[in-house]
């Protein structure tokens, strides 16, 4: 049945843009580093996971439990050595954002490069979990199934430590007014490189999920943070639930142009639906009004 | 309580204040009365760190040295600042706002009692706990920002233009309640337009012009001073011409 194969391949799809994005929209929203290597890091992580499947014979499952630490760790660690010095010099919020892109644009080369030292620009894949399952006459391979469920997991957990927990609420404090912020006592800085970690362990995460079911190359990073951004822009800059909701309306617009229409409009599709929602509320689905 | 000494800021080459000393006691309410630009606001900021001050300044409170601690921890030590436009989260429920005030560990374990105490003192507050801050009236917000810096468990509260932009019905109420405030213990700085409410609410208050203090006194000898009157209760200088009533 075409409309479920719609349904089902666009939600798994923009599973996947709604938890890379999720990542994004903290480290740009909370921290406001524009953080241009991001699909780098995300890259990284499914060449990470590639070795542990392949070398060391884990499932990606178990690997997630490495490479997501893993990826918060390295986000901590670039926030701290990269970015920190730019954040205390930034007079402002506008021009910690250009410098950070700056920096991270150089980021940006030296993961990519490393990867192709190390791998090479040839694409890469390994095989999990490929067998079909089939859904109410849709069929589906279950690496992608799977990767859905362990992005729905992360994301509403991610979601409800954020509007439930006392760091969660200011994280999202920070997003909405730094300066307030540090009037009720909260570290500024501190909560902010915690959100860029945070971030980077999700981009880590959205990493392993991709690579069980997507062939990749060294060179692909880029790809994974500009449909990030403009999920990010599309949801409302710093707001979870935007990225979220906008990610899975990305997944289901392309999906379906790609089935119904023809698969080398997809990118078309993406910009068409990015430029629709900027014209009808520039701030963001679920951005706030006259920033 | 609050002791400041030595305290001046400078944005570039303009002296925005000059060597400004002052002091709060436990449950004193103090006001600065000065023109626009006199700078009130940045000796709000200063004492509370969010602007920087040159060196050679002290503030001690609670008899301990806090000079060099920067703005989040000064709320630690019990220093909480309403800054002027309030500086809620506008996006964030009234809830969220309040709860967001305790999030000092001086204040995170007597959380709920603080937040009965808030809400019995701006009891409209807690029929809009679920309320998106910044869909309240301004005196609403006023009552927020102050709660909120409440909830901190302050022993010394700055206040900068609570009364701007209020009805004056919400500004008797705001009044009101820092009174209250007071009662509690706490020590209130509040920088004011409404040079006439804030003299009759305080006990004592500073004159400042031009990033000097140049004067200061008990509120209720300043109320009756020819000068402050003059300068800041709007009334005209002696001989000068007067509408006649004839």
């Amino acid at each position: 049945m075409l409309i479920l194969d719609i349904v089902l391949g666009g939600l798994i799809l923009g599973g996947m843009y709604a938890l890379v994005a999720s990542g994004l929209t903290l480290q740009y929203g909370v921290a406001r580093i524009m953080n241009l290597a991001y699909g780098e890091v995300l890259v990284a992580a499914a060449f990470a996971s590639y070795l542990l499947v392949t070398a060391a014979a884990l499932s990606p499952l178990f690997g997630l439990v490495f490479i997501l630490p893993a990826g918060f760790l390295a986000s901590s660690l670039i926030y701290r050595v990269l970015l920190v010095p730019l954040v205390r010099r930034a007079k402002t919020r506008e021009a910690l954002e250009v410098d950070s892109i700056l920096a991270t644009f150089g980021l940006l080369f030296v993961v990519q490069g490393l990867a192709f030292v190390l791998f090479g620009g040839q694409y890469y894949s390994y095989s999990y979990l490929s067998v079909p399952v089939t859904i109410a006459g849709s069929t589906v391979p279950a690496n992608r199934l799977l990767a859905f469920a362990v992005a729905a997991v992360l994301a509403v957990g991610i979601y409800a430590a954020l509007m439930r927990t006392r760091t969660g609420t200011a994280i999202r404090a920070v997003a909405v007014d730094p300066a307030s912020a540090r009037l009720v006592g909260i570290d500024v800085q501190r909560v902010a490189g915690f959100a860029f970690a945070l971030g980077g362990g999700l981009c880590a995460a959205g990493g392993v999920l991709v690579s069980m079911f997507l062939t990749f190359n060294a060179a692909m990073g880029v790809v994974f943070t500009m449909k990030a951004l403009v999920v990010v822009i599309m949801g409302g800059v710093g707001n979870l639930m935007g990225a979220l909701v906008a990610g899975l309306l990305l997944g289901l617009v392309e999906t379906s142009v790609a089935r119904l229409v023809d698969p080398g409009l997809t990118l078309a599709a993406t910009f068409g639906l990015f430029l629709l929602v900027l014209l009808v509320k520039p701030t963001g689905l679920f951005g706030r009004a006259g920033r | 309580m609050l002791e400041v000494s030595g305290l001046s800021v400078s944005y570039g080459l303009h002296r925005a204040l000059e060597d400004v000393s002052l002091g709060v006691g436990a449950a004193e309410i103090v006001v600065i009365l000065g023109a626009n630009g006199a700078g009130k606001t940045t000796l709000l900021k200063a004492v509370a760190n969010t602007v920087p001050a040159e060196p050679g300044r002290c503030v001690v409170l609670g008899g301990r040295d806090v000079s060099e601690l920067p703005a989040h921890l000064l709320v630690e030590e019990g220093l909480a600042l309403v800054p002027e436009g309030r500086g809620i989260f506008g996006e964030l429920t009234v809830r969220e706002n309040l709860l967001l005030g305790a999030y000092p560990k001086r204040a995170r374990a007597g959380e709920a009692a603080t937040l009965e105490r808030v809400l019995a003192l701006f009891p409209r507050l807690s029929e809009r706990l679920g309320q998106t801050a910044r869909t309240m009236s301004g005196g609403e917000q006023q009552m927020v920002a102050i709660g909120r810096a409440l909830m901190s468990n302050p022993t010394v509260l700055l206040l900068d233009e609570p009364s701007l932009g209020l009805s004056p019905l919400m500004s008797g109420e705001l009044f009101a309640a820092l009174g209250r405030v007071r009662e509690t213990g706490i020590g209130v700085l509040l920088v004011e337009q409404n040079a006439r409410r804030s003299l009759a609410i305080a006990d004592r208050a500073y004159l400042i012009e031009t990033g000097r203090i140049v004067g200061e006194g008990p509120a209720a000898r300043l109320r009756d001073d020819p000068a402050v009157r003059r300068a800041y209760l709007g009334e005209a200088a002696p001989g000068a011409a007067l509408p006649s009533h004839a």
